[in-house]
Order: C-alpha cells, then structure tokens, then sequence
C-alpha cells in the first residue's frame, strides 16, 4: 500500500519544481494582472471590481490604434518571415552545397538579441543610414530629409524590417530539413513523371514544410505581439505597440493608469492565447506531429 | 529559376553580412560623417570601451554569471519533470504538459507586470533574487520539451538492464542515463542560457536598475544611437555569445566522438 502511494505520487513530485514556479509565478503574474484589470488595487486604496478600466480602455482611440498596429506589426512580420523563409530554405537546399559555410551564415541572425538587431537595422535605415547614403551618392535622392522614414514611421517599417531579420532565418532553419527530404524523395520521381516547377512547389514542397513553417508563423507572431524592445527601439510615437503602451501606462505618474496597463496586457495575453487555440484547430485538422525542432 | 533561387540565396546571406560589417566598422571610427559611404577616420575609441574597460568586463561577466546560474538550476528543474513527462502515464499530464509551454504562448511582459507590485511586497524586487526568479520561466519551455525528446529517444531499457545486473541508483545515473541524455542536457542548456543572457524588459523592470546586466548595460546607447559605442559594445555581446555556441558544439562532438570509441 505504502509501495504503491509512492509509485503513484513519483511523477507529481517530479513536475512538482517546475510546476511550482509556472504556476506560482507564471499563472500567478496573469491572475494578479487580470484582477489589477478589474481595479482590484488594495495598495492605493482600489478595492471595487470593475469593468470601468476595459470600457475606457476598449474605447479609447489611442489603444484601438495601438491593437492595429500592434496586430499588423505581428502579422506582416510572421508572413513575410515564413514565406521567405520557406523559399530561402528551397534555395539553399536546391543551389548551395551542404558543406557550404552559408549552412552557417544564414543561423547567425537567430543567435543576435533583438536589442542588437534594432540597432544593426537602425545603423543601415535611418536617414543618415548607409542605404540613404548610398542612394545620395548615385543621385537618387536629393539630401538626408528626402530619403522617407523607415525608422520610428508610421508604417512601422523598421520595427517590421527587424523582426524579418531574425524570424526569416528561424524559419528556414525549421523547415530547411524537410524540405531536403522532400527533394530527395519526392521531387526527382514528380519531375520525371512531368511535374514543372510550379507543380512541384504547390504540391509537394509546400505542403510539407505547412505544419511546421505554421508553427514557426505562430510563434513569430505571439513572441512580436508581447514584445517590448523592438518596438520601443525603432517605433513610431504615435501609434505605439501594446507592450510599450502598456509599460507606459504602468509608469505613470498616477497610480490610477495602472489597472489600465493590466487591461492592456490582458489583452496581449488573451491575443495570444486565441491565435494559439485557432493554431491547434487548424493543426489537428492538418493531422501531422509537431517537429521537434519547431521549438 | 535556378539563378534566381541561386541570387535570392547570396542575396539573403548579403545582407546578414553586410549588416554585421556594418556595425563592425561603426565600432572602429572617430567620424563617419554624411554622405560618406566609407568611414573617414578610424579610431578605437568604441573598442576601448566595449573591450578594455573593467566597466564593460565586469558587467560582462556579472551578466554570463547569471545567465550561467539561471541555466545550471533551469536545467536540475526541468529535468525531473522531462523525465516524468516521458516515461509515466498520470492524471493531468496533458494540463501539466500545456503549462510548461505557457511562457512560449503569454508573453512575460504580461506576467511580470501583473506580479511586479507583488515582488515589491516580498522583499523580491530590485535585487537578484528576484530577477533569478523571472529568468528561469522563458527556459522552462525548451529544458522540459527538449529533454523530454531526449529521454523518448533514448527510452528506458537501458536503464533497466543495469538494474537488473545490480547497477545502484547513482550509478545508472552517472554512467547510463547523463552520458545518454548528455547533447539533450547541452542544447537545452544552450537555448536557456542564450534566452537568459538577451533578457532585457524582466530584468529591467524586476531589477530595477539595482542588478546589471550587459543587455541593461547596452540598451541605452542603441537607445540614444551612440552607434560606435552601441555597435563595439554590440559586437562584444554577439562574440559572447558566439563563444558559447561554439563551446557547446565542441563539447557536444567530443562526447559523441568519445562514445563512438567506446
């Protein structure tokens, strides 16, 4: 009896470590955020749940845009990543041989902070930047104020250019492997029985590398959502992404904007939390295991 | 269309090196005035700063002594619960399984927002403990789900038979199970600690400015564009960090070859 209440309690005391801290810390950081968004405050006097601070948030035309820009941020992002990834991977695979240091070269932007990857697109994109330089030199554009903003635009740009930077290369390094296999396997027969190029890609390659190039999409696109440094880099001031309205909102001087900062990131977390049940539905209804590698 | 997959790929790689060469030559100048498109005068100036200042070593090895510790106790976390993951059947090991991939779905910015006024109340904020603490959760994802891949992989027979020769706990430890798992351990290990070492929004906001370290240390002169500054400084980041890679890739090859001879 003894035997069997250790044997059925092992695996518990063995996630319990890791499930302490996710649960003390991780879930506990969410609970307390989201009843700080009901204007649960005891520690400035607030202690009446309220929907108040989601009415004047959800109206406030400062967030809407934010959350637009914020969700055009993280999806222009994820799409350009994944889908140039995917062709830079059939590149390498179909031209570049596999002992080519470019196997190497292309790993590094993955490896870079993002801290460092705003700065090395703020060194090439301001308007002192080496591409207006270059343009100045052959004549394109007539000064420094003539080439456009690319950084801290509206369009977001450079905070769009950044995120490119180091999400193209993750995403082809998830899927490069399959793809490999794909034409090793599948690619030789489909041409010798007459497939061209396009046909090849739309029915072989493509939908290969769909499950785990998804993956990578939607964790490109949860990390960009929840992301602060990027943003508040290379952003505009107006509309600022969520995170950074959310930290701004927390620092401010009066106490009273904090349950509005919870609100925020409630919604950054529910964001996320909805484009990953919508990935399950569309990734069961795929049918294929997760890689490994899609981490 | 193979030249053009061809082109795409130099020009892909192109950029990657060019940005990198960029930052390389803004960390060696005295003046790189508009339009020019090569530096007028060189000067090590940056370098000096980023490499040859106790300043910029110190926070430098404060930052990988953090980092280091936050991977070595993320790595004896996960590794109890990879291992239950892997090789027990329990109730609710879906639901323990969905948490541990939490910190990949919510962003922390959520979650040490929420809990930051809570830490202040403990005694948790503004000092290291704290920021320990914080550190640990984005690595919990990658130790539990790559060390669970590595405990599948090898599976558990081996183990077994040692048993059955008589093999006591510690010794199918050390000889069987950590060799085994030993390039799971270190590519997990690298992951956490690449994770830990470019946190800046936690341990900023949990630290408080009381606990540096070299992505606190950076930021603010991206922030202001010192580009020379910004980028010597950036480069020593980048080497760190590439000096950690290839450590682990030497360690990972020398076991296996070790292995293959035995």
């Amino acid at each position: 009896m003894k035997n069997n209440i250790i044997k059925i309690s092992q695996p518990y005391l063995m996630v319990m470590p890791a499930l302490i801290l996710i649960v003390g810390i991780f879930v506990g950081g969410i609970f307390l955020g989201f009843i700080q968004s009901f204007g649960y405050f005891p520690l400035i006097g607030l202690d009446e749940l309220t929907f108040k601070y989601y009415i004047e948030v959800l109206t406030s035309p400062t967030f809407l845009k934010s959350l637009g820009f914020s969700l055009y941020i993280s999806f222009a992002q994820a799409f350009l990543s994944s889908v140039l990834g995917i062709f830079l991977a059939i590149g390498i695979v179909t031209t570049i041989k596999k002992d080519s240091i470019i196997n190497g070269i292309y790993k590094i932007p993955i490896m870079i902070p993002h801290t460092v990857v705003a700065l090395l697109v703020f060194i090439q994109l301001t308007q002192s930047g080496w591409l207006a330089r270059l343009l100045f030199n052959f004549h394109i554009i007539k000064d420094m104020s003539s080439f456009p903003a690319l950084v801290f635009d509206q369009m977001g740009i450079g905070v769009v250019f950044a995120y490119v930077f180091k999400g193209l290369p993750f995403i082809t390094l998830i899927v490069i492997d399959i793809v490999r296999e794909g034409y090793n396997k599948y690619v030789k027969v489909a041409s010798n029985l007459g497939a061209n190029k396009w046909q090849v890609l739309r029915h072989i390659i493509f939908p290969l590398t769909l499950p785990s190039a998804l993956s990578g999409f939607i964790i490109l696109f949860a990390y960009s959502f929840g992301s602060f440094e990027i943003p508040y880099l290379l952003g505009s001031s107006t509309p600022k992404a969520l995170p950074v309205e959310a930290y701004i909102q927390y620092n401010s001087i009066d106490l009273l904007d904090r349950p509005k900062a919870m609100v925020i990131n409630m919604i950054i977390a529910f964001g996320a939390f909805i484009l990953v049940s919508i990935y399950q539905k569309l990734y069961s209804s795929l049918k294929v295991k997760m890689p490994g590698g899609a981490l | 269309m193979k030249l053009l997959k061809k082109s795409y790929v130099y020009f892909a790689i192109g950029i990657i090196l060019f940005f990198l060469l960029t930052m390389i030559l803004w960390s060696l100048i005295n003046q790189w005035p508009w339009p020019n498109l090569w530096p007028k005068q060189f000067d090590l100036r940056g370098l000096k700063f980023a490499f040859g200042s106790m300043k910029s070593y110190r926070i430098l090895l404060s930052s990988i002594g953090l980092s280091g510790f936050v991977t070595v106790l993320t790595l004896l976390i996960c590794y109890p619960a990879a291992r239950a993951l892997a090789f027990y059947d329990f109730k609710g090991k879906k639901l323990i399984s969905f948490l541990f991939l939490l910190p990949l779905i919510v962003p922390m910015i959520t979650v040490v927002l929420g809990i930051h006024i809570n830490f202040i109340k403990l005694g948790l904020a503004n000092n290291i403990t704290g920021v320990v603490l914080v550190h640990l959760l984005p690595g919990i994802p990658y130790g539990v789900r790559l060390m669970e891949t590595s405990f599948r992989q090898i599976g558990q027979s081996i183990e077994l038979q040692a048993q059955v020769l008589g093999a006591k706990r510690w010794q199918v430890f050390w000889y069987i199970t950590l060799p085994l798992l030993f390039p799971g351990i270190i590519m997990a290990g690298t992951m956490i600690y690449i994770i830990s070492f470019s946190q800046y929004f936690i341990t900023f906001l949990i630290g408080g400015g009381k606990v540096m370290t070299f992505s606190l240390f950076i930021f603010p002169f991206i922030e202001s564009g010192d580009r020379t500054l910004a980028s010597a400084l950036s480069l020593l980041f980048i080497s760190s960090i590439y000096l950690v890679l290839v450590f682990s890739n030497l360690l990972v090859s020398y076991y296996s070859k070790n292995v293959n001879s035995n």
